[in-house]
């Protein structure tokens, strides 16, 4: 201290100084970030980087910014480190605590965190401060449930010290600044080498170097204050410090508190490459906008898709490409080359800003169901009770499409469409292109001619969409449904849009025979793709007698109908008379079977018991209807009943 | 000027592990000693769960593996032995007179010392097998094959812990950084040879069954 005074340039010595320990504070945290953070890292391009720039000093001109040759450690681009570090200039030399979080969670729960989880943790503004900012936010989005735990504790510090007589020992190099600068160097250096080899680190590199999607993930928390360790966390863990460098009035200091106890997190939480997960993954982006309009005719909403369609069937780079400007970022597992989307993202905390979340759903959903929980989105709610079963469905012949890596086959959009539009066969909802169950659940409801409530429609959908699921299974195994997975997602959507001309009636009487045994909806089904495979657009080649005899022999052997059942749907499928509705709740089951092939499992009587009953009915509401008397019309439904 | 000088751990290793046990060691201290501009490149270790640090100095990493080279070579020639590889900082100094001969002194500022026990695999009879060993490290992998891998991670990792405390310890002996060229300290890296007192009995004793007439320098 006495040297520094002496001199005479004091001023210029103690700026100098606070802004090494300042860029010594912004380096460190720099360091720790880059290494924990998955969302800033960028770990996986610095071989490119290296390969442009081979960072010997002579080289390294042109392509180092000024930050880079502070301590000579050139580091990638840290957004997060920088961003957070503004802050800390402002409040200078207080301590700064990086606590390194790990998030686990309930395998559907993550939803939650990613659309929450940036605005905790990217802007930790160290002006305000308050307390337990955190936590209250946290709270305010009822993340309670999450399963935190601080892991890694890095505390950076300058210790000033107050009396000057103590620091002998250090005298020699403490009013040196270069030897100020080439201790923190050496400081750095070890700092660098230090995060690597701590357990975090295997968490984090696992977190963005492999293609799964883990449960769980790495945040990060800074902060001028440490809350404390409870006791038993205290037990686990340990410390390490770092040999704090003298200055002329304080020293630096860095030290780590870490758990040493999380090899088994990462093997543990980790979920392997499923096909759902690739399908959430990089389906999502085409099933989403579909999730968020559920009501969305397939004719409509066909054509959004196709541009979608095509970059998922490519590969994941040129899913990266191209997605971006909409998608950013799908997973963590990319997210380090889209650091600066990232961010960008997480500063749009709007949980109903559908296009930010919906890579998040990719990333964070291991189930679709988990889908339903978390989406705010008020587009989205009426479809809670149905999307669950159709979603995961819908996903699997898709499955063998997310590994194609062949170009889309150019089938045109508006081709299923057209198709659509006339198609007024019961056929069971056609629902194997990714999203299309749910326009297709809505489409047999219209087929049965009712004007049934939206909830309605989603039951019944979900009906459908839960049994078919093993239909389209098997559909799965058809050869043509592997070739076209094989090509692309848009292929094979145009397959299945194609099979809905291959409707019962439309099929083949041999066809019908050998299959009359199976329930109808499982019939309907493989027919579907069988006709599909024959030529396809059979439809336009049947008869209408032909079809009309195939619906006779296939209802004739359909098991049993449900009375009960039928005569909920009746009554919403009614479209006949409002005289004759009260009495008719039951007559109008046996049309719904007929019209409504799909219900047909839960039907406990036949389709031919019902085809009779219905004749009755008719035969029934012709008398009503002529005798228009209302006593009559009492007697007739008390006589059904 | 000091010279420190620090004895890392010795560390058992079996021959297909040497390459990159010893890479991982000589870059992280070298990335503790090139205090020039650098640009880090973390490299992860095939054998174990370990990642190191390179300066990314295609020069220094060139220089390291044909090091590595030399030493594989002594290795396979002297199985089953304990080794040490130095490395070792120094300054030069011109000796003005001597100016024009190019002489140059060398003041040594620090010593690193890798120790090594090479252990043959059990299975493995001569020297012979080592390339088969390296072709099919996971032939013989039972339980204690793999509890010895990770009983080396482990020690792997205390030797590079036990670097950073070293570099953290001693800071003072460090000349002030070259402004020169290149990034690092002058640095050299000795292997075992005939001229290292500790092996030169091993050596001799090599030389005159085998007969061979020179050792790698």
């Amino acid at each position: 201290m006495t040297m520094a005074l002496s001199h005479g340039n004091v001023h210029s010595d103690t700026a100098k100084k606070e802004q090494i320990i300042t860029e010594f504070f912004a380096k460190s945290l720099h360091i720790i970030l880059e290494s924990r953070s998955p969302f800033v890292s960028s770990r996986n391009y610095s071989g490119e980087q290296l390969a442009s720039s081979p960072s010997s000093s002579s080289s390294s001109s042109s392509s180092c910014r000024p930050r880079d040759k502070w301590f000579n450690l050139a580091l990638q681009e840290c957004p997060a480190a920088l961003e957070n570090i503004d802050f800390w200039r402002q409040s200078n030399l207080e301590p700064m605590v990086v606590d390194v979080i790990l998030i686990q969670q309930p395998i559907n729960s993550e939803l939650t965190y990613f659309s929450s989880k940036r605005d905790l943790f990217k802007h930790p503004s160290l002006k305000e401060r308050p307390p337990n900012y955190l936590n209250l936010e946290q709270e305010d989005f009822g993340l309670e449930k999450r399963n935190e735990k601080v892991i890694e504790r890095w505390v950076v510090q300058y210790e000033s010290q107050k009396s000057k007589g103590n620091s002998s020992g250090s005298k020699r190099s403490s009013g040196n600044l270069h030897t100020l600068y080439k201790k923190s160097i050496l400081l750095l250096r070890s700092l660098y080498v230090t995060v690597r080899l701590l357990p975090a680190y295997k968490l984090f590199r696992d977190l963005i170097s492999s293609g799964q999607i883990k449960t769980y993930t790495l945040a990060h928390r800074l902060n001028s204050f440490a809350e404390p360790f409870t006791r038993r966390e205290e037990a686990d863990i340990q410390r390490f410090g770092f040999t704090p460098v003298d200055s002329s009035c304080g020293r630096l200091c860095v030290s780590v508190s870490y758990f040493n106890l999380l090899s088994d997190v990462g093997s543990e939480t980790s979920t392997p490459i499923s096909p759902h997960f690739i399908l959430d993954y990089v389906g999502s982006p085409l099933a989403d906008p579909l999730k968020s309009f559920p009501s969305l005719p397939v004719s409509q909403s066909s054509p959004l898709y196709s541009p979608f369609l095509r970059r998922h069937s490519w590969s994941f780079d040129a899913y990266r490409a191209s997605l971006p400007s909409k998608f950013p970022s799908p997973s963590p597992t990319y997210s380090d080359s889209h650091a600066s989307i990232s961010k960008s993202r997480s500063q749009h905390p709007s949980p109903m800003s559908l296009p930010h979340h919906l890579p998040e759903t990719f990333q964070a959903v291991t189930k679709n169901r988990g889908f339903d929980e978390y989406w705010p989105s008020p587009a989205f709610s009426p479809s809670t009770s149905l999307s669950p079963p159709t979603y995961i469905p819908s996903s699997d012949p898709c499955k063998a499409l997310l590994r194609s890596e062949s170009a889309p086959l150019s089938v045109p959009p508006a081709k299923p469409l057209n198709t659509l539009g006339f198609t007024k066969k019961q056929c069971l909802p056609p629902s194997p292109p990714i999203k299309t169950t749910r326009p297709g659940s809505v489409k047999t409801d219209k087929n049965a001619g009712t004007s049934s409530s939206a909830a309605e429609k989603f039951s019944l959908g979900r009906d459908e969409s839960g049994r078919l699921s093993g239909v389209r299974i098997s559909s799965n195994s058809s050869p043509r449904i592997s070739i076209s997975g094989s090509s692309s997602r848009l292929s094979i959507q145009d397959d299945f849009d194609d099979s809905e001309f291959a409707c019962p009636f439309v099929v083949d009487e041999d066809d019908m025979i050998d299959r009359g045994g199976r329930p109808e909806s499982f019939d309907q089904k493989s027919h579907q793709n069988e006709s599909f495979e024959a030529g396809g657009l059979a439809p336009v080649r049947k008869s209408p007698d032909a079809a009309v005899g195939a619906l006779v022999l296939m209802l004739n052997k359909a098991p049993p109908l449900r009375q009960d059942f039928t005569g909920s749907i009746a009554s919403k499928t009614e479209c006949s008379s409002n005289t004759i509705q009260a009495s008719s709740l039951t007559a109008e089951g046996p049309r719904t079977t007929s019209s409504i092939t799909s219900s047909g499992l839960l039907m406990s009587k036949t389709t031919s018991d019902a085809l009779e009953e219905l004749r009755g009915y008719r035969e029934m509401k012709d008398l009503l209807l002529k005798q228009g008397s209302r006593s009559h019309m009492l007697d007739r439904s008390a006589a059904d009943d | 000027m000091n010279c420190e000088v620090c004895q890392l751990k010795e560390l058992e290793v079996e021959h297909f592990e040497i390459r990159e046990v010893l890479r991982c060691i000589l870059h992280t201290i070298m990335f503790h000693r090139a205090l020039g501009l650098v640009r880090p490149k973390d490299v992860d270790l095939q054998l174990f769960d370990i990642t190191y640090v390179q300066c990314g100095d295609v020069e220094l990493e060139k220089k390291i593996d044909e090091k590595i080279d030399q030493f594989l070579c002594w290795v396979e020639k002297h199985p089953n032995k304990k080794s040490q590889i130095c490395l070792s900082f120094y300054e030069v100094k011109n000796n003005k007179a001597m100016w024009f001969s190019n002489r140059v002194e060398r003041l040594y500022w620090e010593h690193w010392y890798i120790n090594f026990n090479v252990v043959q695999h059990p299975k493995a009879h001569s020297s012979k097998s080592h390339h088969s060993k390296v072709v099919d490290p996971g032939e013989n992998s039972s339980g204690g094959e793999s509890a010895r891998r990770t009983t080396l991670e482990a020690s792997l990792q205390d030797v590079l812990f036990q670097i950073i405390r070293f570099v953290n310890d001693k800071k003072d002996h460090i000349p002030s950084i070259p402004s020169r060229e290149g990034i690092s300290f002058p640095y050299d890296i000795t292997i075992p040879s005939s001229s290292d007192t500790t092996f030169g009995m091993d050596m001799i004793k090599r030389m005159l069954q085998t007969g061979h007439p020179t050792m790698l320098s």
